[in-house]
């Protein structure tokens, strides 16, 4: 008979075992877990009241994680330090007259009553001191015996290895926070340093003061209503203000020259080709950078430089910037040039669609401007740049005109 | 996340709870239980009848879930009545101590026989008696 019970109490405890894992191993909460564990514990034991605690490093305590049976416990911490860890057995099976001349048995006595601590198992993995579980009186008011002891220590090293992942992860977590910290700072720095170039490059003319950052905003207007992705547009801004760097290597004179040499026109058409070169040469984390750059000054038509490619070899990432560029340069004094309002601007382009522009792309600039004129966009990249001698409402009649008449 | 699979019908008569829990009692879910429990003990009704015939399965989380049932009981100077008992989820019972806590008896019919004298509210026939 004996015997017999022998095997039913030891099939119920490899059962409770097995979902004990199951519980731990399960894609529920951490909260969740941690209290069906603790419910395994006090169903297999006959334990009305336990808990389950958890340590922390930083203060020093055992903070309660989850109860069951206790009342008005709430707010309940063990006060634990390194030299009371250190003596502590892993997993050890501590009855409360055992702990009762231990100084952290001492210093938390009554936190050990209100928790109505029986039995107490402090819960390690490896040497790292996680928690501790705290278990009342058993309803038979027994001891443990030894294979119940060996169960039990079973189950206390389940416990502290699903309060080990647990850790871990906080601080996998917590690492990955500090990761994107890290490198959004990196992404600063990042385009500030580019930013700086920019302003290098654009220096060296008064003409041309801001330019490349207009070009990079105007760019990136285009883009977001193109439904580029974020690190796409990304990229596209970065083209837009690294596009006319070849032009540092050019004579100051040549740059604002009213009436260039053939030579002169020469030179400045080498740009593009040496914005290239220095370029392609850095390791940029967005794709074709090198390729926007080089051919912002090609054309639908095949007219443009430096490679005279036409609409279909061209990118549409280089035929955003060469719009950009164009419209900026239209729209700002330039010396062998007079300023064009926004409205000869916004014609010009349509005049020039199919041979210096791209439709769809400069539908999308359209587009966008008259967003922005509506006041759609959150975050205006074209208006805050020009003048506000226009009439909103003549421009938004002009660019419904062309829009319609793009998508016809 | 708690599975779907237990649920708890309860009624009373007079300073009687009739609770029968259904389906598993297998994870957190079964608390359910234990609450109802607690809120015939809190409007004062002390006598407990737990109706198991619809249990499935009962684990070490469903173990415990009944224990704090007992211990609730004790502290409520109540007493706890399981009638409909499947020999295997008694043989858990046994083996955990709870039946030292509670008074079995084969069906529920009999329980509230024990428990009302008065026949009729029971709607029962005398010679049931």
């Amino acid at each position: 008979m004996q015997k017999n019970w022998d095997l039913k109490r030891l099939i119920f405890n490899i059962s409770s075992l097995v979902h004990l894992g199951q519980e731990v191993t399960s894609s529920k909460g951490f909260n969740e877990k941690i209290k069906g564990a603790l419910y395994v514990v006090t169903g297999i034991f006959s334990i009305p009241r336990a808990a389950l605690l958890i340590y922390n490093s930083r203060l020093h305590s055992l903070d309660l994680l989850t109860s069951k049976g206790l009342k008005g416990i709430d707010g309940t911490i063990l006060r634990i330090e390194h030299r009371h860890i250190k003596v502590l057995k892993k997993n050890e099976i501590y009855s409360i007259k055992e702990l009762q001349n231990n100084p952290f048995y001492k210093q938390n006595e009554t936190a050990f009553k209100t928790l109505q601590t029986r039995t107490f198992i402090p819960l390690f993995v490896k040497e790292e001191f996680l928690g501790a579980l705290s278990l009342g009186r058993r309803l038979s008011r027994t001891s443990y015996l030894q294979s119940e002891a060996d169960t039990l220590r079973a189950i206390a090293n389940q416990i502290s290895t699903t309060l080990h992942n647990s850790n871990l992860f906080k601080r996998l977590a917590r690492k990955a926070t500090e990761n994107k910290k890290l490198y959004e700072n990196m992404r600063h720095i990042y385009h500030n340093t580019v930013q700086a170039f920019a302003a290098a490059i654009d220096a060296k003319d008064v003409y041309t003061k801001n330019h490349s950052n207009r070009v990079a905003k105007i760019s990136v207007a285009i883009a977001r209503e193109l439904s580029w992705k974020d690190k796409d547009v990304e990229g596209i801004y970065i083209a837009g203000l690294l596009h006319d760097i070849g032009k540092i290597v050019l004579d100051r004179v040549v740059i604002r020259s009213k009436n260039l040499t053939n030579a002169e026109m020469d030179e400045i058409r080498k740009h593009p080709k040496i914005s290239y070169d220095i370029i392609s040469k850095i390791k940029f984390p967005w794709k074709d950078i090198s390729d926007f750059v080089r051919h912002h000054h090609e054309r639908i038509d095949g007219k443009g430089y430096p490679d005279s490619l036409r609409d279909k070899e061209l990118s549409d990432g280089a035929k955003i910037i060469a719009l950009a560029d164009a419209f900026d340069a239209m729209t700002t004094e330039r010396p062998y040039q007079k300023k064009r309002t926004l409205n000869e601007a916004l014609i010009e382009i349509k005049e020039c669609l199919g041979t210096q522009f791209d439709g769809n792309i400069s539908k999308a600039f359209f587009k966008t401007i008259q967003k922005e004129i509506k006041g759609e966009l959150k975050d205006p990249q074209v208006l805050p740049y020009l003048d506000k001698d226009f009439d909103p409402s003549i421009i938004i009649m002009l660019l419904e005109g062309i829009i319609a008449e793009l998508s016809a | 996340m708690l599975t779907n699979n237990f649920a708890v019908v309860s009624k009373a008569i007079d300073d009687i709870a009739i609770l029968q829990p259904k389906g598993y009692m297998n994870d957190l879910g079964a608390e359910r239980l234990e609450h109802e429990c607690e809120q015939f003990l809190d409007k004062g009704l002390k006598k407990l009848i737990i109706n198991f015939s619809d249990i499935q399965h009962i684990n070490s989380m469903g173990a415990s879930v009944l224990i704090g049932i007992v211990q609730r009981i004790s502290e409520s100077k109540g007493q706890l009545y399981f009638t409909n008992i499947k020999k295997v989820h008694f043989d858990v019972f046994e083996m955990l101590g709870i039946i030292k806590y509670v008074k079995i008896f084969k069906e529920e019919r009999e329980a509230l026989k024990f428990l009302i004298k008065d026949a009729e509210k029971l709607g029962l026939e005398k010679t049931d008696l």
